[in-house]
């Protein structure tokens, strides 16, 4: 019998062991990017991203895809996952002292970023290293600087947004822009706002909190207990007050984003929201949302972020990883991505700084027909706050509003 | 030769079963004592004074168990009805198609039909629409994501009746309660004596130990409360779920507390349903 035991004790080892190891011990940070790309020719790289946008995955597969392999000889490989996925992830590898992750770049904004810096699950610094990061401009708050924290060099700006919120003009002709009409918009149309209990709906806590503050800036810098303190008992009280005018009577609120536009689109609620400027051109494009739906910012301001690309700290592939994040940020990948009928992404590039025909092909690209431009949104755009402060809020929201 | 079968049967139970079990009980423990994980320190009890003075798992507990009583109940109640009322009928093909169907249905997949029949903008709100009965989407019954579980447990009822039909129709064949039937209707028992003297006691005798198993299931059910459910109190399963996906890194070890208590009861519950030989033998 033990003969046996130790039989198929010795296989499950052996499977185990046999996950085929590729040393990368070269010092990138010191290499010349000559030395870069040609080593990154001919690999594979590991892409764990948040598939849950057609016209993201179609940028990638049917663009990304084939000209990485036609210009530099380099397979993506993508895999889902989002940010508590790819924390999960590298905590497992972390705590397996795992030198080989199953994953060499990862696509996040500045919740993960926070939390991977957290666990130093990131390797980096390497903005610098990549050519095509002369065209950023790294001296921009809303890019440098992720969650009051400054980004280093430790992830890559891949794209901007700015949070926004959505409504329907066919059925809503002035939808509330500041917290005492929006008191007075649910009062005349109970059930039809609610808040997702997610980083959507954290995000409006937070643009509700800095209104509260009394001015658009008045969440910047550190973190402050006392001024979170003075201002979450304000908020929970709003909405503890408010909330029997909310959806399902503020009795439990939805998980999740995604689940916000469905209702949305059968008009269950009235009011929605959601980064990329409301995310409203595609989704009427696609049919969910109604082309009389229209995007707007509130009043003190909604959150202006970027989201980043960031190599992970036991990346197998670290000169591949770099190859790809350099030309993710090339003007001929952010030009496409910014196609009015594909991903209809703002560039996260300075086109001032950029070559006179990039200049004028991006000055090309033709307005949107329904959602609002971030142009249109950037006098009032306010900056994400401290990362304590999203903490607190995500805690508390359940403690006080709906576990109350 | 039997004894060598035997061995190796036992030796794949260790090796595939106890072993990974084990091995992942092991690491929850320790996660939540604090040995383990990135971003703990050391060992603390911090992480289960939490969860043990908090009334979270507790309620989660309790609602859990409310909820799959009620599932199971309802679920047996339905199978036992349609067994002893419309036996004759699951010789048509079609009939017993259209029972069967739902066993082949996964849960995640029925989840999102109760979504798609009972929301508010569901089709069941559309029909009172149309027909006049409600005037406006908000009138319709909160059906989902509701207080009362309501979705969650139509969706339960949908997965598990299929299941114990199936189950007591064999009983019914194997157990020949046909003839038990005939032979007390022959000794003066009226219908209701047969049914509630012999029909019923013979078919719940056989089938409690599946009874409780299908309770345990539905106590750590996770996506058709994930989609159905509220957002306080969750099921079991989606509440540790939650914990251990939870944005503040330091508290990950509080999931793992409630999986290891989640886990021991479990654990004690089954243990003492299967030592119980008596009782386990004449069941299915």
């Amino acid at each position: 019998m033990y003969k046996h035991l130790f039989f198929l004790l010795s296989i499950l080892i052996l499977t185990l062991m046999s996950c085929d190891k590729q040393e990368d011990t070269r010092n990138w940070k010191e290499a010349s990017w000559d030395e870069i790309e040609k080593q990154a020719s001919g690999t594979t790289v590991n892409f764990m991203m948040w598939q849950g946008s057609p016209v993201i995955n179609d940028y990638i597969n049917n663009y990304v895809i084939p000209t990485l392999k036609e210009k530099y000889n380099i397979t993506l490989n993508i895999s889902s996952g989002q940010g508590p996925e790819i924390v999960q992830l590298m905590m497992g590898e972390k705590q397996a002292g795992s030198d080989n992750g199953q994953v060499d770049m990862v696509w996040i904004n500045g919740e993960t970023f926070f939390q991977l810096r957290k666990i130093e699950a990131l390797w980096g610094p390497f903005t610098e290293k990549l050519p095509n990061s002369q065209f950023i401009n790294f001296k921009d708050p809303f890019i440098n600087i992720d969650f009051q924290q400054e980004i280093n060099g430790m992830e890559c700006p891949w794209g901007i947004s700015q949070f926004a919120l959505v409504y329907d003009t066919a059925k809503t002709q002035n939808p509330p822009k500041n917290l005492q009409e929006l008191e007075y918009f649910i009062k005349k149309y109970p059930g039809t706002f609610t808040i997702s209990n997610d980083f959507s709906g954290m995000t409006l806590l937070k643009c509700f909190m800095a209104e509260l503050s009394g001015s658009p800036d008045g969440l910047d810098g550190e973190f402050n207990q006392e001024k979170y303190d003075t201002l979450s008992t304000q908020l929970w009280d709003y909405i503890n007050r408010n909330k029997k005018y909310f959806w399902k009577e503020g009795r439990t609120f939805p998980k999740e984003h995604s689940k916000m536009d469905q209702m949305f689109s059968s008009g269950e609620i009235l009011l929605s929201n959601g980064f990329s400027e409301g995310g409203i051109e595609d989704k009427v494009l696609q049919g969910l949302f109604p082309k009389s739906t229209r995007g707007y910012a509130w009043e003190n301001g909604t959150i202006l972020n970027s989201n980043y690309l960031g190599i992970t700290y036991n990346a197998r592939n670290i000169a591949g990883a770099m190859q790809v994040i350099n030309f993710l940020i090339s003007p001929e990948a952010q030009l496409k991505k910014a196609d009015p009928s594909g991903m209809n992404a703002n560039t996260v590039l300075d086109v001032s700084k950029l070559p006179k025909d990039y200049k004028n092909q991006f000055k090309k690209i033709t307005a949107r027909k329904y959602g609002p431009s971030l142009n249109e949104l950037s006098n009032n755009a306010i900056r994400e706050p401290a990362p304590e402060y999203m903490l607190n809020i995500y805690e508390d929201f359940r403690t006080y509003v709906i576990e109350e | 030769m039997k004894n060598k079968e035997k061995n190796i049967g036992f030796i794949l139970f260790v090796v595939f079963a106890v072993l990974p079990f084990t091995l992942a009980f092991g690491y929850a423990l320790l996660y939540s004592f604090g040995i383990i994980g990135v971003v703990n320190e050391g060992f603390t009890l911090e992480f289960w004074k939490q969860i043990l003075t908090s009334p979270t798992l507790g309620v989660s507990f309790l609602y859990s168990s409310i909820i799959a009583s009620i599932g199971v109940l309802l679920s047996v109640s339905l199978a036992l009805w349609v067994v002893l009322n419309f036996k004759e009928s699951f010789n048509n093909k079609y009939i017993s198609f259209i029972i069967y169907m739902p066993l082949a249905v996964p849960g995640i997949v029925s989840a999102f039909f109760t979504y798609q029949l009972f929301a508010k903008s569901g089709f069941f709100s559309r029909i009172s629409y149309k027909f006049g009965w409600i005037d406006s989407i908000n009138q319709f019954p909160n059906l989902v994501n509701d207080n009362l579980a309501i979705g969650i447990i139509i969706t339960f009822v949908s997965l598990l009746t299929p299941f114990f039909v199936l189950l007591y129709l064999n009983i019914y064949k194997d157990e020949r309660i046909e003839e038990l039937s005939q032979l007390s209707k022959s000794l003066g028992a009226n219908k209701n004596q047969i049914a509630l003297k012999v029909s019923l006691p013979i078919m719940l005798k056989k089938s409690w130990i599946l009874i409780v198993l299908y309770f345990i299931f539905l106590l750590g059910a996770y996506e058709v409360p994930l989609i159905l459910g509220q957002e306080s109190p969750q099921m079991l399963s989606v509440l540790i779920l939650r914990e251990l996906k939870q944005f503040d890194l330091t508290k990950i070890s509080e999931g793992y507390a409630m999986a290891v208590v989640y886990t021991v009861i479990i654990m004690l519950v089954t243990i003492f349903i299967f030592s119980r030989k008596k009782l386990r033998s004449n069941a299915y």
